[in-house]
């Protein structure tokens, strides 16, 4: 069996040696993102066999946990490193001809850190070392939403980079506080330890990691950053923020909820938090003009769905939410690639430029609408079973809060659908100014489109595949016992 | 594969092939949509008096999704094919100039596709994926004419969207209660299940059809909706994608609640239900008629008319005997093919005269366009259900069971809409075909040939199903016999009952001694001049062209006195809440001030805030 490690050393050796090979020639080291995340997404699927059995643990430095760190790679660490890997390799791809100016290597390296500090956050069985992984994630993140450099990039990454370390602060308090209480820092050891501590002593540490995590993850408050940051950045970072950075910190905040501290008092508070980081996320994003704005508010209110779906915490619920997370990577990933080229062509982030977009450029149209509906949740697109699963389990389960709170959701949905709508009708079925031809995407990015249009079809037609995967994901996410169990 | 998968196999794939077609040629493409169209019908004609259902695909989370044909699936099936098919050829020459009609062609096909899935399948899961790609393809093809189009298309997807919402909430909580989605089985526990939980059930799927058949108050979507699509499209619109509601209602109602069953017995909520719901359509079937007649767009006319033809069948449907039931699916498809002839005979005319619906400008092109003209006057005279059209004995149906079944006040409901019914559709027959024709449209020709033929079909199709409605009525039987209701006596020329017999023998033989007497003093005792088309108005007298001009404010007096009360409320309210909800969303928007200093106090408050509420309440 090949070693999970490799998911980390492997790409994050590549990150360093990028600025060496653009100094011996300058044409390879776009190439060098695509190559690490293809090696990771090989390995990830040779992977899934030896994950489906049991979760592999690889104690680093042969210490043996909880003395020294582990990875822990379930099926649902498996599934968020094959996610970036796929992610990350289609947005590489499209950047190779979409990063033309600027600092290419700096670009390339810090993007490739970005997504091994997404993978180590996810793989990670060790607090600390979750929180290192996390600070990578997030300054590689802080320097690429000011890669173009221009007033709004730097003034939105300046922005970011205050509260993501206020965030980070609260989050070392945090884990310091429970360094206090258990003398451990493994995941796995605090768990099995958590029961026997008095829940008030455990609740402050909580509400630190809580809010420390809760900024990467941009849960209503905590997210003001995110509109500005993923308006300001270069498109295809902004499809790797919302696809993937924030997904991974609502990960964090849900494997501290139900891993390491498994109180189950505060699902229902968690469940009222996400439904209204959707209904904030969903209005402000119907109040938009600017497309990226508008999508990057939409992204806070697909991160309160995923949320509300993880806190209503029964199994079909949490595979729904799962499934959510893949169809918003790929959803939003599509829908900002092409708003890139859009933006590109149009000069301008105004939907009300977009209009006639359709005639002029029908690939990248047709890939923001094929995102679009995907997103609201229309059968046959990925995003109908993710909504599907979600109301179903969130039925299920019953209790009038939860079946309001559902009700809720499926407002949001409409809301949704009509600035969605708003913005395809613009592309197609409104009247601009007729360019000739000769300006459509450049291939690179086609390709990319096309690959997530496809994974998008394919997902949406047939979800079995996925669904048998998330199931375990899902146990593994919830099952703290199994979890202490493996590692210890 | 079986007839069904078969059937939708090629209805899909059909679009897809379109779509590559069209993109080479679209003569071809047209031709080839149209072929497509005809080999559907042609499939779902052979399924006739077949019933079985199959499983065809599992691997959508768990849940195997089914098809399922029997009577009722057939029925709707074959009116939405036909009728597509008709739609398809009057489309070949309606689009033939305009840009895109290789889109337009492939969305025709999915709409057309996604009906035939919603009506074959047999298992809700089915039901609601087709459901959806029939919304968006059909908010797509409402936004295709641009300009008024794209609002139009947004108010229809929005609200669709609510309907959608409302079915999923249903169909999640089936599948958590009764596990299974399966329509068959469903059909045997939903009976069983408590009243208050048939209600909600009632209600959330109530709302979604009740949305997509545009009942009263949830119609607003509809006459933007059918006045801005393009007119081929309106046709399949406005015949059986909005029916998709009525057929909804069935399925629910009669075949999942089993309302035929529990109708009658006490303790069940149903009975209530259909009780709200046939006065939501008696309702439906007053007010827009009227509003109707204050339109002075042809489609948008008409458009009113088709919300308040939907009254009937929720009338007819809602009152749940054998002979309402008949009459409120008959109705369902004698409307489909009166409003897909007069859309077609509008299209026809805006074909023509360069996209102009204007009643007030319109007008004398009966002999300019004969053919049009006829399909007008067949599709009124259905509408109004002029004896010996099909309207008549659906209608007639409908009548009588809410007489003979004691709701008299119901019974007035309907009379007054046909009332307002003959007043709405005269103004629209003389304000476009008769009067006098204005000078600019002297060198109007006459339809070409792929309209004519849809229109003459559609019109023979009335008279037909007028002097036999038998026809169809003994397919109508048969959903009646499978809902577990008592068969009628369906003869080829009527229908016997024990309260009345509909005899159209009597009925052909008494309109043509009336005519033959008529006829005979005519011939006798009439001297008859022929005077000009522009000099009947002024017996003889000349008056100045173009001034001839009472066809404007037509019905002024009656206008001013019924407008008033004739206000689309909903509408206003509809758009008063979606401004509401905007300025909302403006507001709420402010959270985000653009200041770094209170976006960290932000988290900070998050944090002293539940650290502050816990160790005051300790509610955790």
């Amino acid at each position: 069996m090949v070693n999970p490690v490799l998911l980390l050393a492997v790409p994050m050796g590549l990150a360093f040696t990028v600025p060496v090979i653009e100094r011996i020639t300058g044409r390879v080291s776009r190439w060098v993102p695509v190559a690490a995340m293809l090696f990771n997404l090989v390995l990830c699927v040779r992977l899934i066999p030896a994950v489906l059995e049991g979760p592999v643990i690889v104690q680093l430095g042969g210490f043996v946990p909880p003395f020294g760190i582990n990875l822990y790679v379930g099926p649902l660490g498996l599934f968020f490193a094959g996610l970036i890997a796929l992610a990350g390799l289609v947005i590489s791809v499209y950047s190779l001809t979409y990063i033309r100016t600027g600092p290419l290597a700096r670009y390339h390296m810090l993007y490739i850190l970005l997504l091994v500090g997404a993978t180590g956050v996810a793989l990670t069985g060790d607090l600390f070392n979750l929180f290192v992984f996390f600070e990578i994630l997030c300054i590689s993140s802080y320097a690429l939403v000011a890669y173009n450099g221009d007033r709004a990039g730097l003034e939105s990454s300046v922005k970011y980079l205050i509260q993501g370390s206020v965030g980070s602060s609260m989050l070392l308090v945090g884990i310091g506080m429970l360094y206090g209480i258990f003398g451990t820092l493994n995941m796995a050891d605090i768990a099995r330890s958590v029961g026997m501590v008095d829940q008030g002593v455990l609740f402050v540490p909580l509400i630190f990691m809580l809010g420390g995590l809760g900024v990467e993850a941009a849960i209503f408050p905590m997210n003001a950053w995110l509109p500005d940051a993923h308006s300001s950045a270069p498109s295809s970072i902004s499809a790797v923020l919302s696809g993937i950075a924030i997904e991974v910190g609502l990960y964090a905040v849900a494997r501290m909820v139900f891993t390491v501290f498994g109180i189950s008092d505060l699902f229902l508070f968690l469940a009222f938090l996400g439904v209204l980081t959707l209904l904030i996320g969903e209005m402000c994003a119907f109040a938009q003009s600017n497309i990226k704005r508008m999508l990057a508010y939409s992204s806070i209110g697909q991160i309160g769905l995923i949320l509300f779906a993880l806190a209503v915490a029964s199994g079909v619920t949490v595979t729904g939410g799962l499934f959510q997370f893949v169809n918003h990577t790929f959803s939003k990933g599509l829908l900002f690639l092409s708003a890139g080229y859009l933006i590109y062509r149009s000069g301008s982030m105004e939907i009300s430029s977009l209009q006639g977009m359709g005639r002029r450029m029908p690939l990248t149209s047709l890939a923001f609408t094929v995102g679009s509906f995907s997103l609201v949740g229309l059968p046959p697109f990925a995003g109908f079973p993710g909504k599907f699963l979600i109301v179903r389990g969130a039925l299920e389960r019953g209790g009038t809060v939860i079946v309001v709170l559902t009700g809720l959701v499926l407002l949001c949905t409409i809301l949704e659908g009509a600035y969605f709508f708003r913005v395809v009708q613009a592309l197609y079925f409104r009247e601009g100014i007729s360019g000739g031809s000769g300006e459509r995407a450049p291939a690179a990015a086609a390709v990319a489109m096309i690959l997530l249009m496809m994974l998008i079809l394919a997902l949406g037609a047939y979800p079995q595949f996925a669904e048998t995967f998330l199931r375990s994901a899902a146990s593994d996410l919830m099952g703290a016992v199994e979890h202490v169990g493996s590692v210890l | 594969m079986t007839g069904v998968e078969i059937i939708l196999a090629a209805a899909f794939a059909g679009a897809l092939l379109t779509w590559f077609i069209g993109r080479t040629s679209s003569t071809a493409g047209s031709a080839f949509a149209v072929a497509v169209l005809l080999a559907l019908t042609a499939l779902v004609a052979l399924l006739h008096g077949r019933v079985y259902e199959t499983v065809f695909y599992r691997g959508f989370l768990g849940l195997p999704m089914s098809l399922r044909t029997d009577s009722l699936s057939w029925f709707f099936a074959m009116a939405t094919t036909v009728l597509a098919a008709l739609s398809g050829i009057f489309s070949l020459s309606y689009m033939k100039d305009r840009k895109n009609t290789g889109f337009f062609n492939t969305m025709l096909l999915l709409v057309n596709a996604a009906m035939l899935g919603v009506v074959f399948s047999g298992d809700l899961l089915s039901f609601f994926i087709f459901w959806e790609i029939m919304s968006w393809s059909t908010f797509l093809l409402i936004s295709f004419n641009r300009g008024q189009g794209v609002n139009a298309g947004l108010k229809y997807i929005v609200m669709s969207l609510v309907g959608s919402m409302a079915m999923l909430v249903g169909i999640g909580w089936l599948l958590g209660a009764f596990g299974t989605l399966n329509i068959a089985r469903l059909s045997e526990l939903i009976p069983s299940a408590s009243g208050g939980h048939q209600l909600v059930l009632l209600l959330l799927f109530g709302i979604a059809f009740g949305i997509k058949n545009a009942v009263m108050p949830l119609h607003t979507w509809l006459p933007d909706a059918y006045t801005e699509a393009p007119s081929p499209f309106t046709a399949v619109l406005s015949g059986m994608l909005t029916r998709m509601g009525i057929f909804g209602f069935l399925l629910i109602l009669y075949v999942m609640a089993g309302a035929a069953r529990v109708l009658h017995s006490p303790g069940s909520t149903v009975p209530t239900y259909n009780v709200v719901l046939a006065w939501l359509g008696a309702v439906t079937i007053v007010v827009p008629t009227f509003i109707a007649m204050l339109q002075n767009d042809a489609k948008r006319l008409l458009a009113w008319h088709g919300i308040g033809q939907g009254g009937y069948m929720i009338l007819g449907m809602a009152f749940g005997t054998g002979m309402g039931l008949a009459g409120g699916i008959f109705h369902t498809l004698n409307h489909a093919i009166y409003i897909v002839l007069l859309f077609m005979s509008v299209g026809a005319v805006q074909h023509r005269t360069g996209g102009v619906r204007d009643l007030n400008s319109l007008g004398g092109l009966a002999r300019k366009m004969p053919v049009a003209f006829i399909g007008a006057l067949m599709g009124i005279s259905g509408l109004i259900g002029v004896p010996l059209t099909n309207g008549f004995v659906s209608k007639w149906m409908i009548y009588r069971t809410l007489i003979l079944g004691g709701a008299p006040f119901l019974a007035f409901a309907a009379l007054i809409g046909s009332w307002g019914t003959i007043l709405s559709v005269y103004k629209f027959l003389h304000n476009v075909f008769l009067g006098q024709l204005p000078s600019k449209y002297e060198n109007v020709r006459s339809s070409p040939v792929s309209m004519k033929i849809p229109i003459l079909v559609l019109s023979f199709a009335i008279l037909l199903f007028g002097i036999l409605p038998g026809l169809p009525l003994k397919v109508i039987d048969g959903i009646v016999v499978s809902f577990g209701l008592p068969s009628l006596d369906v003869s080829l020329w009527g229908i016997a009952s024990e309260a009345g017999t509909l005899n159209t023998v009597n009925l052909f033989a008494a309109l043509a001694v009336g005519v033959l007497v008529v006829l005979a003093f005519v011939r006798i005792l009439g001297r008859s001049e022929r005077v000009g088309q522009d000099s009947n108005y002024s017996a003889g007298c000349g008056v100045p062209r173009d001034r001839y001009n009472y066809t404007a404010r037509y019905y002024d007096p009656l206008f001013r006195m019924i407008s008033p009360y004739l206000k689309d409320f909903f509408s206003t309210l509809y758009d008063g809440l979606a401004r509401g909800i905007g300025s909302l969303c403006e507001a709420v928007r402010m959270i985000y001030t653009g200041y770094v200093s209170s976006y960290v106090m932000y988290i900070l408050l998050f944090i002293s805030a539940m650290i502050f509420i816990h160790l005051t309440w300790n509610p955790w």
